[in-house]
């Protein structure tokens, strides 16, 4: 063959290799399509209106006026009332979060050591909740911890006198960690499944302890587990509304209500909008350097 | 030379299991082994898989506790004692390394878990890397390794505790051919050096054959023999070693006395001296025959004297530096290797021969 001819297949051949790179990536373009289009309509643009909506004015009568841009609502959210707000909202997540986790790394420990059968039967049992209604939920919360209550008869008939656990910040938290243990016990399962138990046995034949094992090897291990099953657990627990609502009987206000309170009491759009995108900003950018960190440590 | 069952515990010895098993449920692992491992000696526990042998390698090393009898490392009960509370560490199948540890952290992770200081930690972790050839690759993840240098980290991070008794499970499985055989010969060597007890398990004959001082055979569970590599290729006392350890024709027989077998066809042969333990005159054996031991000639060129069966060649498969026949007898068919020599006559299937042997040739096993 000639150099000419050569050079004509090969350009062929390149050309031929470069359409096809192309509608394979218009393949996935296409497949990915629905759900973009979803992502956009319902969390996009609401996200830009919140956004837009917290650099407006608040007028004298209490409505919005989308004119006259300034960071008024930023600024106020320096004030004593919402840092009181968030650090309470912070401090209860962060009890949520570190209950939900010692209860949940045991058990997710006992389920990845069993056998196939009883660990399906035992990860339904976790989800089983999930088929009731989260209101429901709640207030069937309300009847166990409101006094004359099953709880509260428990304590009497032992002795140990009445117990009126219902409005206090333990129900909000009783509360939060039932509803959101799933999000803490999958991960944590799946972290806890891929562990090589012969790492355990290294460790051991090595001299370590138990608590030794776990703190050098498990943990580390399964921290990629621990770490998620957090995140799906504080993010949801700063925000919370329904529960604190209905078993803290809104008596200290959490970063949910005092957003609704914003909103529809206050009539305070700008100072709603500009709370609820800083969280918003402040959970998507730690998750954000999870994901990163996550990605070189394992 | 089989281990007697009976005899007294050696103190010098430093593993030594007397009456172990082990039940799973209603399996039976390990079913009543009685060894003694010598101290400084390089050990192996060869079997098929589901044989017992990585039950009782972990036993030793306390990641099962025995169900019975007792087990013993320089004269101290171990039985029930945790893994970390033992004198012995494991190089484990497929290494078990920590991934998240560099291999310097892997190697010091012993020593830092028995809080020995840092200035000696460090220059014991350096020496043990240094020992196994993996000098400048501290920092490295085992990620990052290849399957040989992951075998090294595994090696060194479990001979800086300067254990009692090294126990390796299936140290060279995960291999391929050409550097198992690398990997063979540093062990040995490695093995000198350090003059550790080193224990080992492996299914791989050859290697067990290569490495160690004595190996031990087991099979369901129990342990069929102990002797070194040549007593157990030279003189089996059981059919599945013999089969287990290299190839053999087995010729089924009946002992007349200690060292007269008469085989199925009424051949009588002589025999090296038959121990009362293997089998009582009159009982029914097999005799162990191995393919190149057995000499092929024309009819009635078999020297006078020797051992002999008539048979013809039913097959000849040519191997390169030998030849293997199979030469039919009228009750069963044997499988000889001869050399492939320009000076030695080339049989053909047909072909009607004499096989012979050296009465020292052969062992009685038992059935």
């Amino acid at each position: 063959m000639s150099d000419a001819t050569l050079e004509q297949s090969r350009r062929a051949l390149g050309e031929a290799e470069r359409q096809r790179e192309r509608s394979e990536r218009r393949r996935g373009f296409i497949l990915a399509l629905p759900s973009f289009a979803y992502m956009v309509i319902f969390f996009a643009i609401p996200l830009v209106i919140v956004l837009v909506y917290s650099f407006a004015t608040r007028t004298s009568t209490g409505s919005t006026a989308l004119s006259d841009w300034n960071l008024d609502a930023y600024r106020k959210l320096g004030e004593p009332i919402v840092r009181n707000v968030v650090v309470r909202s912070v401090i209860l997540a962060l009890i949520t979060t570190l209950v939900c986790l010692v209860v949940a790394y045991p058990f997710a420990w006992f389920c990845a050591t069993r056998s196939a059968l009883t660990r399906n039967l035992l990860l339904v049992a976790v989800m089983i909740p999930f088929w009731t209604n989260f209101l429901v939920r709640n207030y069937a919360w309300r009847i166990l911890l409101s006094a004359g209550g099953p709880i509260s008869s428990f304590t009497e008939a032992i002795g140990l006198g009445e117990t009126n656990i219902l409005f206090t910040k333990t129900a909000v938290v009783i509360g939060l960690v039932y509803a959101y243990l799933p999000f803490m016990i999958l991960p944590l399962y799946a972290s806890i499944d891929r562990l090589d138990r012969r790492l355990v046995e290294a460790s051991s034949d090595l001299y370590a302890s138990g608590p030794q094992t776990f703190r050098r090897v498990v943990l580390p291990l399964t921290m990629p587990g621990v770490i998620a099953g957090s995140i799906l657990v504080f993010v949801p627990s700063m925000g919370a509304y329904v529960t604190p609502e209905l078993l803290g009987g809104g008596k200290e206000t959490l970063l949910g209500s005092y957003i609704v309170t914003q909103f529809l009491t206050a009539r305070n759009w700008p100072v709603g909008a500009s709370l609820s995108f800083v969280l918003m900003a402040v959970m998507l950018v730690s998750t954000i350097i999870y994901f990163r960190s996550g990605g070189k440590n394992l | 030379m089989s281990e007697p069952p009976g005899s007294d515990l050696n103190p010098a010895a430093a593993v030594s299991l007397r009456g172990i098993s082990k039940f799973f449920d209603d399996v039976t692992a390990v079913d009543h082994v009685d060894l003694e491992i010598g101290d400084g000696e390089f050990f192996a526990l060869l079997g098929p898989s589901g044989c017992g042998k990585t039950t009782t390698l972990r036993m030793i090393g306390g990641l099962e506790i025995p169900s019975e009898g007792s087990l013993r490392i320089f004269g101290d009960e171990v039985g029930p004692l945790p893994p970390n509370k033992r004198p012995v560490n494991t190089v484990f199948q497929n290494y078990a390394l920590f991934p998240h540890m560099s291999v310097a952290d892997n190697v010091a992770f012993g020593l830092r878990m028995r809080k020995v200081d840092r200035a000696e930690t460090a220059s014991r972790v350096a020496q043990a890397i240094s020992l196994v050839r993996m000098a400048g690759m501290e920092n490295r993840r085992p990620a990052q390794l290849s399957g040989g240098q992951q075998q090294r980290v595994a090696l060194a991070r479990a001979l800086v505790n300067r254990p009692k008794v090294l126990l390796l499970d299936e140290p060279l499985a995960a291999l391929d051919l050409k550097l198992r055989q690398e990997m063979q010969f540093e062990l040995k060597q490695l093995q000198r050096e350090v003059g550790i007890t080193f224990v080992f398990v492996t299914h791989d004959q050859e290697e067990a054959l290569a490495l160690s001082d004595r190996i031990g055979v087991m099979n369901e569970g129990r342990l069929l023999q102990v002797g070194t590599p040549e007593e157990m290729y030279d003189a089996p006392v059981d059919r599945f070693v013999a089969d287990f350890i290299g190839r053999s024709n087995f010729l089924a027989g009946t002992l007349e006395d200690v060292s007269t077998v008469c085989l199925a066809n009424g051949t009588r042969i002589r025999v090296p001296a038959v121990d009362a333990e293997i089998a009582a005159p009159g009982s029914t054996i097999q005799v162990s025959l191995r393919p190149e031991r057995v000499m092929i000639a024309e009819e009635s060129a078999a020297p006078e004297g020797a051992a002999s069966l008539s048979g013809r060649v039913s097959a000849v498969t040519f191997l390169g530096n030998s030849i293997v026949y199979h030469v039919g007898l009228d009750w069963m068919t044997v499988e000889v290797e001869a050399d492939h020599r320009p000076d030695l006559r080339r049989h053909a299937v047909g072909d009607d021969v004499v096989l012979w042997w050296r009465d020292d040739a052969i062992a009685v096993v038992r059935p």
